[in-house]
């Protein structure tokens, strides 16, 4: 190591690239471009012709390389110390000569041989708050010169800038892999949420013979319905739980009562039309991330008119949801076999939702079903949901005639 | 060719002119364009800096990866050079190791190299 011998172009350079440097590292650049660009300042400062950074992970006491020039294969290039070593560079904490009898050097062990197969020459720690982050290594200098007692300094300056730079990439790739093992969490949680939503649906069904899959179908026929009608993809999911849960209240109702074929009594009546609000007592003591579960629970049986049940609500007072849900629940009860009847066929069901428009449904959840319809038929959505779940093959020429006259 | 500099070729020679700026990464397209005029045979490279305003570490860095590179396979020198270029390169010890001539022709023939008391 030879001593100073500044002139003031050299002084400005070297000020001048501690500017740059320390803009560099705060750039909101990718941060291997910005250790790249490090490591280049660092190696033009010194004329340097071979350089590598390495990171350092405290767990497996590895360095591995993130960036190098001059160097023809560097795939793979790694380097081990223990933890003792660790420390002891912590502690010394400045760059070392390869070449010198410095203890910090002998500490490296084999690292020693496989640095110098690299060219390197001078090792600058990068050390943040008592943490080791990594390490610069450059070669001997371009020129032939020594490197100084100055350039020791002025290396040990551009190393800490640059730990800064690593000390902070480290800890936004701490703070993602706790942000994507969150994440995992969650998606956990919200699996084991829509399971268990699915697995009460699938209880629900398990009650009527005639019904199953009924609650899946409710829940898919709601959601293409509010998607036709421009709803949120929040709140669509919304009403895809809601269909799911819409019977849920059957479960306190008596199976022989859900599955008898002939007429019911006035009391067994009474019986399967409280499955809305028991349903609805159940869900509201739940706190669901979607608004309005509880409520078209309640209501997915109530007419426009004012006929329906529980709460006898006309048009606007029934939650678009339950009006939604009213007119697919009873489109699916029409379109497969009930204890009591077999299934009505797509004409039939279509008379059925025609002689009760306006009275029994909604024109304005009408009009968007039927547009939904005929858009499967027509091939002009990508996931079908309604059609493929028909019992009979529609074409566009049957559709046009079964419509025919529908009120718009 | 790689690069993105323009270039003249005369003969096995060829001059490329460097950039206003070499002052980040992306001045390691000169680098790569010097090693595809290696790869076709050229066996000098003339890199004219008469347009070039600026070079600071990062260049330095690249013009040193570039006369590496060509060592013992051609000839590297350079022309055009402006005082505070010359400065630049003379402090980092480069002038030491390549010819710098005043200009591309001169660079091209040949000629007396410079030192740095002459510019």
């Amino acid at each position: 190591m030879s001593g100073v011998d500044l002139s003031l172009e050299r002084l400005l350079f070297n000020l001048n690239t501690l500017a740059e440097l320390g803009e560099e590292i705060t750039s909101p650049k990718d941060f291997t471009r910005v250790v790249k660009s490090s490591l280049y300042m660092v190696m033009g400062t010194f004329s340097a012709s071979k350089g590598i950074v390495f990171q350092y992970d405290q767990g497996d006491g590895l360095f591995t390389q993130i960036a190098s020039k001059g160097l023809s294969d560097v795939r793979g290039a790694g380097l081990k110390i223990g933890k003792d070593a660790a420390s002891a560079i912590i502690r010394n904490n400045k760059p070392v000569d390869l070449k010198s009898a410095d203890p910090i050097i002998a500490l490296l062990g084999p690292g020693r041989e496989f640095l110098e197969r690299l060219g390197a020459r001078v090792l600058a720690f990068l050390i943040v708050k008592d943490e080791l982050l990594g390490l610069i290594a450059i070669s001997d200098k371009f020129s032939g010169e020594d490197y100084t007692l100055y350039d020791y300094q002025l290396l040990s300056v551009m190393g800490q800038h640059i730990s800064f730079s690593l000390h902070s990439h480290t800890l936004l790739m701490r703070l993602m892999y706790r942000y994507n093992e969150n994440k995992g969490l969650y998606e956990n949680l919200r699996r084991i949420y829509y399971d268990t939503i699915h697995a009460f649906a699938a209880a629900i069904d398990a009650k009527d013979a005639y019904t199953k899959g009924h609650s899946h179908r409710v829940s898919s026929y709601s959601a293409a319905v509010a998607r036709e009608m421009g709803w949120s993809a929040d709140d669509i999911e919304g009403i895809r739980i809601s269909g799911l849960l819409h019977d849920i209240g059957k479960i306190a109702v008596d199976k022989s009562i859900i599955n008898k074929a002939s007429p019911l009594t006035s009391n067994e009546c009474k019986e399967l039309n409280s499955h809305p609000v028991i349903g609805y007592e159940i869900l509201s003591r739940i706190k669901f991330p979607w608004k309005g579960i509880p409520m078209m629970t309640r209501n997915h049986h109530e007419k426009v008119d004012g006929s329906g049940y529980p709460d006898r609500l006309k048009k606007h007072d029934i939650p678009m949801g339950a009006r939604i849900m009213a007119l697919v629940d009873a489109f699916d009860a029409m379109t497969t076999d009930r204890p009591y009847r077999p299934r009505l066929s797509f004409r039939e069901a279509i008379d059925e939702v025609k002689d009760h428009y306006n009275r029994q449904f909604d024109p304005e959840v009408v009009r968007p079903f039927i547009s939904v319809i005929r858009k499967e038929v027509l091939s002009e959505v990508e996931n079908p949901t309604i059609v493929p779940l028909m019992h009979e093959h529609l074409d566009p020429v049957t559709l046009s005639r079964i419509l025919e006259g529908f009120p718009h | 060719m790689a690069g993105r500099h323009r270039h003249r070729e005369t003969g096995t020679s060829v001059v490329v002119y460097a950039d206003n700026y070499i002052n980040d990464i992306e001045g390691e397209k000169l680098e790569e364009m010097c090693d595809a005029f290696l790869a076709k045979g050229f066996k000098k490279i003339v890199i004219d800096f008469s347009g070039t305003d600026l070079v600071n570490s990062i260049g330095v860095s690249i013009l040193i990866g570039i006369i590496e590179k060509i060592k013992g396979k051609g000839a590297v020198v350079f022309s055009g050079l402006k005082d505070v270029n010359f400065q630049i390169f003379h402090i980092v010890g480069l002038t030491r190791h390549i010819r710098v001539f005043n200009n591309e022709e001169d660079a091209l023939k040949g000629g007396a190299s410079c030192d740095g008391a002459s510019l």
